[in-house]
């Protein structure tokens, strides 16, 4: 499944959302240095680019790395990579992230308000009709967290949103809604701005019409093969969106993806490989958009299994990690080293924390004064994501210079079978903020926690209850450092890079964002294809 | 003439003929159902487990365990190969795993492009190589003999995916521009709808198979050129276009006719790597995704539908080898 990208719930994340910020944000509040308004206006550190004017009509062509006979379209799930380009296309989300990684109220809602820690209101923007004409209101807001939190549907966001009672959702008035949650949380409004928690219409199903409320309607659609999207000419966004159709085209493989860029068939392609970099900079009509993702691919360590229940072991192992080079050898440099803590665009991450190097004589000495001289790991990985097996077999290769032997077992049945059971594997994640991502893969009841952390003497946990109650932003800060502290010293993850995302565009193209932290591929493939354009 | 020498008349040779391809067939039958169990048995064998692979990270016991029940994977194994085995007699190739939907539905478009392709090389690369065979044969070591030699020699030890990639850097890229480097074909769309984006793929798949049929072709035409019987033919004064036509070619034709079958089976896996290169949207595509998924039903039907081009075409060369060659047919 080397092709195949699946994310698990929560795949973007939660900043720190307080009832102020997001009401700012709507216009309610005066004051305060937030910016607001439409994501096209936001960028400091990323430049739109300025091929020319908008120019109205075209088809735009995109070729998606990926893709095949698992292709589905859902408003609400992916199996493919191609999947999340043609969600963006037809639905979107109640928040939306911006390029910083800040949530903004762009999307459907008016605002969302966490009224106390269990209690949060959804107001929607009036005037926003689906593809078929019928108006959003309450019901489908509704529909959409009950079809998101039904587990039989298999949903990524089921995780996320788990502390919503979907039978105490409450309908205040037609573009009003109330969510009483079974315990507090609050990285609600985090999930509502999970591409994947797309809102759709009372009824929908995934076999039945794709109907969303998004730039563009599904025309057809041939499974691992392409789909055609028009124009929706009533788009409650005036004005956008500019193209007249997206063409979207799945590609199992990356060369013809770069030739069909090369010769003009794609306008724009996802994930260039770093060899073929160049072949795109060396012509003159092409560029590179690169973003900067949040993905990771940790080493994890299982703390109560041998030898990693000695915490000595695992701060030995994090020393033996030459992160520099293994960004050099796995990503060609396309991306950030990291400091084995996850989830860095949230605003609470802790950069106080010092950047860990490679230390192999202080390494030696831990494993040494823990007894463990001479020791011999197995070291499981599969193919389920880029990056997974050279990284394995480059911590093997730097790790032998502690005097560790490691043996990468690159197994094809690793998800399902072994995982989640074994005392050193190999693991990828998209980008999500902190706490939501404690709650998928750092507690004892997220569905994927690797390193079995906490440790059962640790106040981990109480710390995490604390956090979700916790209202004002910059006090839950305090807590999440305390916890990032936690993991820092005694975690069970080797997290030694972020990769970047690395996409290539015709520059007929406009209205791009490059270095935006999207956590989609092109932007966000252009912000669900209404931000960009074919040039004049 | 040589077939006047054989021992039967007429209407028996028709019946040997008729008898002769009925045997085939059964034969033809025969290595079907073994080729099936073969298909069956490697799928099984294939690495990993079908409900894992659909699953991914998020496998769990519990689902796991449901979606192998809804797969029927934990019926006996024979069990298993009958039921496919009395499906694919009706008609029906199963449910694809992945694509959950039927295996003919998922196929039939896929099944239409790459039969395209195959027929439109088959049509052009075998009239073009028997003749570039024969002509290089008459004018032996003559310059057209040296340089086709040389060049199928050149193209007969490139495989495909080179030539391909060489045709989308020359055609497409970087030298020139005139060609698309991909076949996009749209959704209900068919490959024929534009014509211009199918020469690549094609030309690849002509320069594939043209080298082997023409060198086996021109030593099959020296050798018939050099036989007593063209030799008496030319002596008793028949005009050399007679002579080559009535009694030179038919006789070269046969052993590349068996040439000729086994490329053009060989063109139905070597599409495989023709269709990666240029995203042409066909079963070679759809068997490879289909293993990367363990996607069984559809794996054993591509498989199949290959197994049968083998059987078909190999038929067909014993017949047309037999109806060209007097000296076989009469032995009937």
């Amino acid at each position: 499944m080397a092709d195949t990208l699946i994310e698990r719930p929560g795949d973007l994340a939660a900043t720190t959302l307080t009832r102020r910020r997001l009401l700012i944000n709507a216009g309610v509040l005066a004051g305060g240095a937030m910016l607001a308004g439409p994501l096209a206006a936001c960028g400091s550190t990323t430049a739109t680019n300025t091929g020319g004017n908008p120019k109205r009509g075209g088809n735009f062509r995109l070729g998606v790395t990926g893709g095949g006979s698992g292709d589905i379209i859902d408003g609400q799930k992916i199996v493919n990579k191609p999947d999340q380009a043609r969600l963006v296309a037809g639905f979107e989300t109640l928040l939306e992230y911006d390029t910083h990684y800040k949530l903004q109220t762009t999307g459907l809602a008016e605002s969302v308000t966490q009224d106390a820690p269990d209690k949060w209101t959804i107001k929607l923007k009036s005037g926003i009709t689906f593809h078929n004409g019928k108006p959003l209101t309450s019901d489908d807001v509704i529909y959409s967290l009950q079809r998101i939190t039904d587990p039989k549907q298999g949903l990524f966001g089921t995780a996320g949103l788990n502390s919503v009672d979907p039978n105490n959702i409450t309908k205040v008035d037609n573009l009003t809604v109330r969510l009483n949650l079974k315990q507090a949380d609050s990285t609600i409004g985090d999930q509502l701005g999970q591409y994947y928690n797309g809102i759709v219409p009372v009824g929908y199903t995934r076999a039945g019409e794709q109907i969303g409320t998004g730039a563009y309607k599904v025309q057809s659609f041939t499974k691992g093969q392409q789909s055609v999207h028009v124009k929706n000419t009533n788009y409650w966004r005036s004005g956008l969106p500019y193209f007249d159709m997206v063409t979207i085209i799945d590609f199992p493989d990356v060369a013809a993806q770069v030739n069909a860029l090369l010769s003009g068939q794609i306008d724009a392609m996802t994930d260039v490989p770093a060899a073929q970099i160049t072949v795109v900079t060396g012509h003159s009509n092409l560029a590179i958009l690169e973003g900067q993702g949040a993905d990771w691919r940790p080493l994890c360590m299982a703390i109560d299994m041998p030898p990693f229940d000695d915490v000595k072991v695992r701060q030995a192992f994090r020393l033996m990690v030459d992160r520099n080079a293994m960004l050099q050898q796995v990503f060609s440099g396309h991306g950030r080293i990291a400091n084995d803590l996850y989830s860095p665009f949230d605003p609470a991450y802790d950069s106080s924390l010092p950047q860990r190097h490679q230390d192999i004589a202080q390494a030696k000495s831990l494993l040494h004064s823990a007894g463990k001289d001479n020791l011999v790991v197995d070291l499981h990985t599969t193919d389920g994501a880029a990056g997974m097996v050279d990284s394995a077999n480059i911590f093997a290769h730097q790790a032998s210079a502690a005097g560790v032997t490691v043996n990468v077992h690159n197994d094809p049945n690793y998800y399902g079978d072994a995982y989640l059971k074994l005392a050193f594997s190999v693991d990828f994640w998209g980008t999500r903020n902190y706490l939501p991502q404690v709650a998928n893969g750092s507690i004892p009841t997220a569905p994927y926690n690797e390193c079995h952390w906490p440790p059962k003497d640790s106040n981990y946990i109480s710390l995490y209850q604390q956090a979700l109650k916790e209202v004002d932003a910059s006090k839950r800060a305090d807590i999440i450092h305390q916890m990032q502290k936690l993991e820092y010293d005694q975690g069970g993850y080797i997290i030694p890079m972020f990769n970047n995302l690395v996409d290539a565009y015709n520059t007929k193209v406009g209205g791009f964002n490059n270095g935006s932290k999207a956590t989609l591929n092109l932007d966000s493939f252009g912000h669900g294809y209404r931000s960009i354009y074919f040039t004049s | 003439m040589l077939d006047r020498q054989g021992p039967t008349g007429g209407p028996a040779r028709t019946g040997g003929i008729r008898l002769f391809i009925l045997r085939r067939i059964l034969q033809g039958v025969l290595v079907l159902v073994l080729v099936s169990i073969v298909v069956f048995a490697a799928t099984q064998a294939l690495p990993g487990d079908p409900a894992r692979a659909i699953l991914g990270r998020g496998a769990t016991p519990a689902s796991l365990a449901a979606l192998r029940e809804q797969l029927h994977l934990n019926q006996p194994k024979v069990i298993q190969y009958l039921t496919w085995a009395t499906g694919l007699l009706h008609g029906d190739a199963g449910r694809s795993f992945a694509a959950q939907e039927p295996v003919s539905t998922y196929l039939s478009n896929r099944i239409v492009n790459t039969g395209f392709l195959l027929v439109l090389s088959g049509l052009i690369s075998i009239p073009l190589s028997i003749l570039i065979g024969a002509y290089a044969a008459l004018w032996r070591d003559r310059p057209f003999d040296v340089i086709t030699s040389l060049a199928t020699l050149v193209f007969a030890a490139l495989p495909e995916f080179v030539v391909g990639v060489a045709l989308v850097l020359l055609f497409a890229t970087t030298v020139f521009h005139f060609l698309p480097a991909i076949t996009l074909i749209p959704p209900g769309g068919r490959p024929w709808d534009q014509p211009i984006a199918i020469i690549l793929p094609t030309l690849t798949l002509v320069l594939a198979v043209t080298p082997y049929v023409v060198r086996i072709m021109r030593a099959s035409m020296v050798e018939v050129l050099e036989s007593d019987y063209v030799e008496m033919a030319r002596l008793k004064g028949l005009p050399e276009r007679i002579v080559l036509r009535r009694h030179a070619l038919p006789n070269a034709l046969g052993p590349t006719f068996q040439v000729i079958a086994i490329n053009l089976a060989y063109l139905a896996g070597g599409v495989i790597v023709v269709e990666y290169i240029f995203n042409y949207a066909g079963i070679g595509g759809a068997l490879r995704d289909a293993v990367s998924n363990r996607d069984l039903p559809v794996v054993q039907a591509i498989a199949m539908i290959i197994a049968g081009l083998y059987v078909f075409l190999n038929l067909m060369a014993d017949i047309a080898t037999i109806l060209v060659t007097p000296r076989l047919r009469t032995r009937l």
